[in-house]
C-alpha cells in the first residue's frame, strides 16, 4: 500500500453547487503532517459566518456501518483541517450496530447501508436516511492453487454468475472443482483444487450482508434465507460458515484462511490487494467491479428513490452493471437533536462531503461511486430541512 | 451490633472517654461500611434482576424451547425467532473439552509443586503460572490468530479428522476438515486449556499444600512410595478441594470471551465436529449485541447472558463450597 | 521440601518393588513434564509478542492519534490516555467501597451482613467480565444516552472490586489484633482507628492488590465492547483546550472528558487484529507488547513486593 496522498480540495461554499466551489479559488494552506499525508485547505469562504469556535470544541459521535469505514476515516481526518472547531468520531461497529444506537440515541448520527424497517422508523420518531454514496459488493476469494503457476505467468481473475454464488452459499457448491466454478472458468480448470470451500459472511448486523443477500435473493429464488442485515446461514448450517466482523474481519478471515470465500466492499478488496471475482450479470454479460459499472447500475435505477431517499441497486440489467451495489446512508434524527450547534456542525460537515471536490476525490479513490448530481441535490435539499428546536440549521 | 462485637470493657471506656461528636463520626464510619457491605451484596442482585428485567419480551415469546437441543436451531433475525442451543451446545463442548486437557496438567501441575519440586523452585514456577494466568485475554487471541491456529490447530485437526474422524459414533465429533485458518471450536477450547491450566493447577496446589503432614508421615510410615503416597493417600483426601478447583476452572472457561471470539470462527454450525467453526454463549453476545435492532434479538442476548450469569453462579458457589470445606476440616497444625 | 526418601528405605527387598519404584518414577517425571508443559505457552506468548511487537514500537505509537485504515503511521495514543483514564476512574469508583466493605467483612465476619459480602465478593469474581458489559449497558449507557467512558470506567470497577475486598480483607486480617485495640484504648474512635492506624499498617498488602486489581481491569475488553465503545479523536490535551477556550470551569472540562467514548489498548487491540491491514495489524502486535509488559511488570512488582515484605517481617 505504501504512502498516500489526501489531496482535500475544500471550501465550505454557502452555495450549494459545484459551480461556486470552482469558482472561488482563494490561497491555500497546506499541512503537511509527518506521516505523509497532504492535505489542501482553503479557508472557510463564509462572509457570514460567526467567530470559529474553539478548535475540538465540537464532539461529535457516530457509529455504524464498515461499508463506508475507509471513506469516513478519510473524510473526519481530513475535515479537522477544514473546521478545527468540529472533531468527528465514526466507530465502524456495523449497520445494524449504528441503526440501534440511532434509535437507542447513544450516538448523534449513525451510518448504515441497510434500510430501516417501518417498526424501526417509528421506534425512532423522526428517523432520516441520506445516502452519502454508493459502493460495489465483491466476492473476495483465497484459494491455495492445485498446481505450481508458471513464472511469469498470471492466472485469469475468477468468474462467478449468480446462480453459482448463490449455490456456494447455500452449500450447494462445496469444492472449488465444482462443475459449476469450473464452467465459467475454464483458463483456471487445472488450478482449482478439490478443497472444502469456506463461506466468509459477517458476523455483525451489516448493511453489506443486507446488500449481499438482497442481491442473492434477486439472483435466485433458491436462496430462501431472505435479504437482511444479519441472516441465517445455510452455509452454516452445513458446517462451512465462518464469520467475520465488519467488512475488515471479513477480509482478513479470507487472507487468514486458504481456499475460503467472502464478500467485501470494494475498497476493502482494492487497498488490501485481495482477489475478487468478477460476476456475470443479469444481462449475462462478464463484469468488473469499477466506478463504470457501478454508475451504469445506478443509472438503471435511476429514479427509483423512494419517498424515504432509499432505493436499492441490486441485480440490476444493464449490460455494463455491476450486480450486487448499493448505496450507504447517513441516519440522523430530524428534529430531535439536542444540541443544535453540534446539529450544525454535524449538517455542515455532510454537505461538504457531499459537495466538496477533494471529499469526491477521496472517495473515488478508495473505490466509492459519489451520487450522481440529481440525487445529491435531493439529499442536499433534505438535509436543508432538518431542524433543531424549530430553527432551520442550514441557510 | 457493635456491643457484640468490640469487647465490653473497651467500649465503656470508650463511653467514658470520647465526646458525642467523635461517637458520631463513628456511626458516620459504621454506617459507611454497612452501606458498602450492603452495596457489593446487592451487586450481584442486580446484575441478576436487570438481566431477567430486560430479557422478558425474548422469555415469554421462546419460552422454555430457548435452551431446548435441537439438530436443526434457528438463530434468525430475519424472521426474529431465537433458539440458543448452538451457543449452549459450543459453551459446552469447549468448556468441556478444555476440562478433559486441563485436569491432568494441572493436577500433575499442582502435585509436582505441592509435594515434589524443590523449595526454591516452587516460587518462580508458581509465579510464572500466575504470569500465564495474568495475560490478557486478547493477547491469547491475538497469538492465537496468527500463530497457535495455523501452527498447532490446523496440522492437529487434518491429524484428528484423518484418525479419530474416521471412527463411527464418536467420528462425528471429529469430522474434518477443519478449515485452513484452523479457526475451530478446536482451537477455542485449546486455547481455553492454556487459560484455565494456571486457576486449577494453582487451587490444587494450595489444596494440597493445605493437607496436613501427619497423612504423608502415615503413609510413609507404611511403605508408601512418593507416588503412591499422592495417590492413594492425598488425592483421596483433598478430593473436594480438587474438585472444586476444577469447577473454578469450568467457571472460567465459560465465561471466558475474547480469546474464544477471536478463533472460533463465529459459525452458528449445525455441525457437531470440534473441527469446524462455531459459537459459544459469550461470543455471540460480544459479536451481536451491539448490533442487534430489533427487540427480541437483544432480549434473546441478554437471556443468554442471564443464562450464563446464572450457570456461573451456580459454578462459582459450588467450587468455592468444595475448597471452603477442606479448608475447614483442615486442622491448624498445617504443613508450616 | 521435606525428605521423604530415608522413610522408604526400609521396604526394600520386597515383591513387586521394582515395579512400584519405577511407576513412581514415571509418575514423578510426568508431573513435572505437566509444569514444563503448561509453560510452553507462556514463553512462546511473551516470545512471540515481544519478537513482533517490539518491530513495531516505533515514537509515533506513543504520541500520535490513529490515521485512516490502510495509511502508514499514526499511533494509539488515544488508546494510551483512554486506558489511563478508565483505569483511574476504574480505581475511584472500586477503591472506596472495596476498603469499606473490607473493613465490614474483617471485623464482623459472621454476621450475616459479613457472611453475605464475602460470598458476594467470591461469586462475583466469578460472573462474565461480557455479563458486567450487559449490565452497565443497561444501567448507565441507556439511561445516560450514549456510551462512555464512564460507563467502561464502573464497568473495570464492578470487575476490580472482588480482588481489592479480598485482598483488603487479607491483610486486615493480618495485622495484629492489639495494635488495633491499643487505639481504640486509647480513646481514638473507631474510624479514626481504621483509617489511620489498621490501614497504614496493612498497606503495603492493599497496595499489591490494588495494582494487581488494576492491572486486570487493565487488560479487560469484553466489558467495554458496550459501554466505552471506542474513540479514534480521544485527546485530554485537546479537550482540555478547546474547554477552556470555550470558557468552561474545570469540572465542566472534567464531566466532558468523562462522558466521551474513549478507546483502550485491548479494544484496540481487539479491532486492529481483525483487520486485514498489515499497519493495523502490525500495530495490533505493538499494543499487545505494551500491554503485556505493562501487566506482567504490575504483576511481577507486587509479587516481588509481597515476597520482600513478608521476608522482613519474618526476620
Amino acid at each position: 500500500m505504501g504512502k498516500k496522498m489526501f489531496l482535500v480540495m475544500t471550501g465550505l461554499c454557502t452555495a450549494v453547487l459545484l459551480s461556486a466551489c470552482g469558482t472561488a479559488a482563494p490561497a491555500t494552506v497546506e499541512v503537511t503532517r509527518s506521516v505523509n499525508q497532504t492535505v489542501v485547505v482553503t479557508p472557510t469562504a463564509d462572509p457570514n459566518a460567526a467567530a470559529p469556535l474553539p478548535a475540538g470544541s465540537v464532539q461529535i459521535n457516530g457509529a455504524g456501518a464498515t461499508f463506508p469505514l475507509p471513506v469516513y476515516s478519510a473524510w473526519t481526518f481530513a475535515y479537522q483541517y477544514v473546521d478545527p472547531s468540529v472533531v468527528i468520531n465514526y466507530q465502524g461497529i456495523g449497520s445494524g450496530g449504528g441503526k440501534k444506537a440511532i434509535i437507542d440515541g447513544t450516538v448523534d448520527f449513525a451510518g448504515s447501508d441497510s434500510l430501516l424497517k417501518d417498526e424501526e422508523y417509528t421506534s425512532g420518531k423522526d428517523l432520516q436516511m441520506y445516502p452519502m454514496l454508493a459502493g460495489a459488493v465483491v466476492p473476495i476469494y483465497n484459494i491455495k492453487w492445485a498446481k505450481e503457476i508458471p513464472s511469469g505467468t498470471k492466472l485469469p481473475v475468477m468468474i462467478l454468475d449468480r446462480q453459482t454464488l448463490v449455490d456456494i452459499y447455500n452449500a450447494k457448491v462445496v469444492t472449488w472443482n465444482d462443475a459449476k466454478i469450473l464452467a465459467t472458468n475454464p483458463d483456471l480448470a487445472e488450478y482449482l483444487p478439490g478443497e472444502a470451500i469456506t463461506a466468509v459472511h459477517r458476523s455483525d448486523g451489516s448493511g453489506t450482508t443486507e446488500i449481499f443477500t438482497k442481491s442473492l435473493t434477486a439472483f435466485s429464488p433458491e436462496w430462501t434465507a431472505g435479504g437482511a442485515s444479519a441472516v441465517e446461514w445455510p452455509v452454516d448450517k452445513a458446517g462451512n460458515g465462518m464469520g467475520g466482523k465488519g467488512n475488515q474481519g471479513v477480509a482478513a478471515a479470507v487472507i487468514n484462511t486458504p481456499n475460503s470465500i467472502g464478500y467485501v466492499e470494494l475498497s476493502y478488496a482494492v487497498s488490501n490487494g485481495m482477489s475478487y471475482a468478477s460476476m456475470v450479470n443479469k444481462a449475462g454479460k462478464i463484469v468488473v467491479a469499477s466506478a463504470e459499472s457501478m454508475s451504469s447500475a445506478m443509472s438503471d435505477f435511476a429514479g427509483s428513490f423512494s419517498e424515504k431517499l432509499t432505493a436499492d441497486i441490486v441485480d440490476a440489467p444493464g449490460a455494463l452493471s455491476w450486480p450486487i451495489a448499493g448505496y450507504t446512508y447517513i441516519i440522523l434524527h430530524t428534529e430531535n437533536m439536542s444540541d443544535c450547534i453540534k446539529a450544525q456542525k454535524l449538517l455542515e460537515f455532510l454537505r461538504w462531503a457531499l459537495t466538496d471536490p477533494g471529499a469526491a476525490k477521496q472517495a473515488s479513490d478508495l473505490g466509492y461511486s459519489v451520487l450522481p448530481e440529481d440525487v445529491r441535490d435531493t439529499v442536499l435539499g433534505k438535509l436543508g430541512e432538518v431542524t433543531c428546536n424549530g430553527t432551520v440549521l442550514l441557510p | 451490633m457493635k456491643a457484640q462485637t468490640v469487647p465490653p470493657n473497651t467500649m465503656q471506656r470508650l463511653r467514658r472517654n470520647i465526646g458525642k461528636a467523635l461517637h458520631h463520626g463513628d456511626r458516620i464510619w459504621q454506617w459507611l461500611t454497612i452501606g458498602a457491605g450492603i452495596g457489593v451484596a446487592l451487586l450481584l442482585l442486580g446484575i441478576g434482576w436487570m438481566l431477567w428485567r430486560d430479557s422478558a419480551d425474548a422469555r415469554s415469546a421462546f419460552g422454555l424451547g430457548f435452551l431446548a437441543p435441537t439438530a436443526d436451531a434457528s438463530w434468525n433475525p430475519v424472521l426474529d425467532k431465537f433458539e440458543a442451543w448452538p451457543f449452549i451446545y459450543g459453551t459446552l463442548i469447549t468448556s468441556a473439552v478444555a476440562l478433559l486437557l486441563a485436569i491432568p496438567i494441572s493436577v500433575g501441575i499442582g502435585i509436582f509443586l505441592a509435594e515434589l519440586c524443590p523449595s526454591w523452585l516452587r516460587l518462580p514456577l508458581g509465579w510464572m503460572l500466575e504470569l500465564l494466568a495474568a495475560i490478557p485475554s486478547v493477547v491469547f487471541g491475538l497469538w492465537g490468530i496468527f500463530v497457535f491456529l495455523p501452527e498447532v490447530v490446523e496440522p492437529l485437526g487434518t491429524f484428528l479428522a484423518g484418525t479419530l474422524g474416521l471412527l463411527p459414533g464418536i467420528g462425528a465429533l471429529f469430522a474434518g476438515p477443519i478449515p485452513a485458518s484452523g479457526a475451530s471450536r478446536l482451537a477455542a477450547a485449546l486455547i481455553l486449556t492454556i487459560m484455565i491450566v494456571p486457576t486449577i493447577s494453582a487451587v490444587t496446589r494450595d489444596v494440597f499444600l493445605a493437607i496436613p503432614r501427619s497423612q504423608r508421615e502415615a503413609a510413609y510410615a507404611l511403605g508408601a512410595t512418593e507416588w503412591e503416597t499422592i495417590s492413594q493417600v492425598l488425592v483421596p483426601y483433598g478430593l473436594s478441594g480438587v474438585l472444586g478447583a476444577v469447577i473454578l476452572g469450568l467457571g472460567r472457561a465459560l465465561g471466558e470471551t475474547m480469546a474464544v471470539t477471536m478463533v472460533i470462527g463465529n459459525s452458528i454450525g449445525g455441525a457437531v465436529s470440534l473441527l469446524r467453526p462455531g459459537y459459544t454463549m459469550s461470543s455471540i453476545i460480544a459479536n451481536e449485541f451491539a448490533e442487534a435492532v430489533s427487540r427480541l434479538h437483544s432480549q434473546a442476548l441478554i437471556e443468554i447472558g442471564f443464562l450464563l450469569f446464572i450457570v456461573t453462579l451456580l459454578v462459582n458457589m459450588a467450587a468455592r463450597f468444595l475448597v471452603w470445606r477442606v479448608a475447614r476440616r483442615t486442622p491448624q497444625e498445617g504443613r508450616a | 521440601m521435606t525428605n521423604t526418601a530415608s522413610s522408604t528405605h526400609f521396604i526394600r527387598a520386597r515383591r513387586g518393588y521394582t515395579r512400584r519404584r519405577t511407576a513412581n518414577a514415571v509418575m514423578l517425571v510426568l508431573t513435572g513434564l505437566t509444569t514444563a508443559l503448561a509453560l510452553i505457552p507462556l514463553f512462546w506468548i511473551i516470545g512471540y509478542v515481544v519478537y513482533q511487537g517490539g518491530q513495531y514500537l516505533t515514537p509515533a505509537f506513543f504520541t500520535e492519534l490513529p490515521t485512516p485504515p490502510g495509511t502508514e503511521g499514526g499511533g494509539v495514543w488515544n488508546a494510551i490516555q483512554g486506558t489511563i483514564l478508565l483505569v483511574i476512574l476504574a480505581g475511584l469508583f472500586a477503591l472506596p467501597p472495596g476498603l469499606l466493605a473490607a473493613f465490614y467483612a474483617a471485623y464482623y465476619p459472621n454476621t450475616p451482613l459479613g457472611i453475605a459480602v464475602r460470598f458476594s465478593t467470591d461469586v462475583l469474581a466469578g460472573v462474565p467480565s461480557i455479563v458486567i458489559g450487559l449490565f452497565l449497558y443497561a444501567l448507565v449507557v441507556v439511561v445516560q444516552g450514549h456510551f462512555s467512558g464512564l460507563a467502561g470506567g464502573i464497568a473495570l470497577a464492578i470487575l476490580m472490586l472482588p480482588t481489592i475486598i479480598r485482598t483488603t480483607e487479607e491483610m486486615l486480617k493480618l495485622v495484629p489484633p492489639s495494635l488495633r485495640e491499643a487505639s481504640l484504648a486509647l480513646g481514638a474512635p473507631e474510624w479514626k482507628t481504621s483509617l489511620q492506624v489498621v490501614l497504614p499498617a496493612a498497606g503495603n498488602g492493599l497496595i499489591t492488590g490494588f495494582l494487581l486489581g488494576l492491572a486486570r481491569a487493565s487488560g479487560e475488553t469484553a466489558p467495554l465492547l458496550f459501554t466505552a465503545l471506542g474513540n479514534e479523536w480521544f485527546d485530554f490535551r485537546s479537550l482540555i483546550r478547546s474547554g477552556l477556550e470555550s470558557g468552561m470551569n474545570p469540572l465542566e472540562i472534567l464531566v466532558r472528558i468523562i462522558e466521551q467514548p474513549v478507546d483502550s489498548l485491548p479494544l484496540t487491540l481487539w479491532k486492529y487484529a481483525q483487520q486485514p491491514y498489515p499497519e493495523r495489524i502490525h500495530q495490533a502486535w505493538a499494543a499487545a507488547l505494551v500491554l503485556m509488559a505493562f501487566v506482567l511488570a504490575v504483576n511481577i512488582f507486587a509479587r516481588l513486593w509481597i515476597l520482600f515484605r513478608a521476608r522482613r517481617m519474618k526476620g
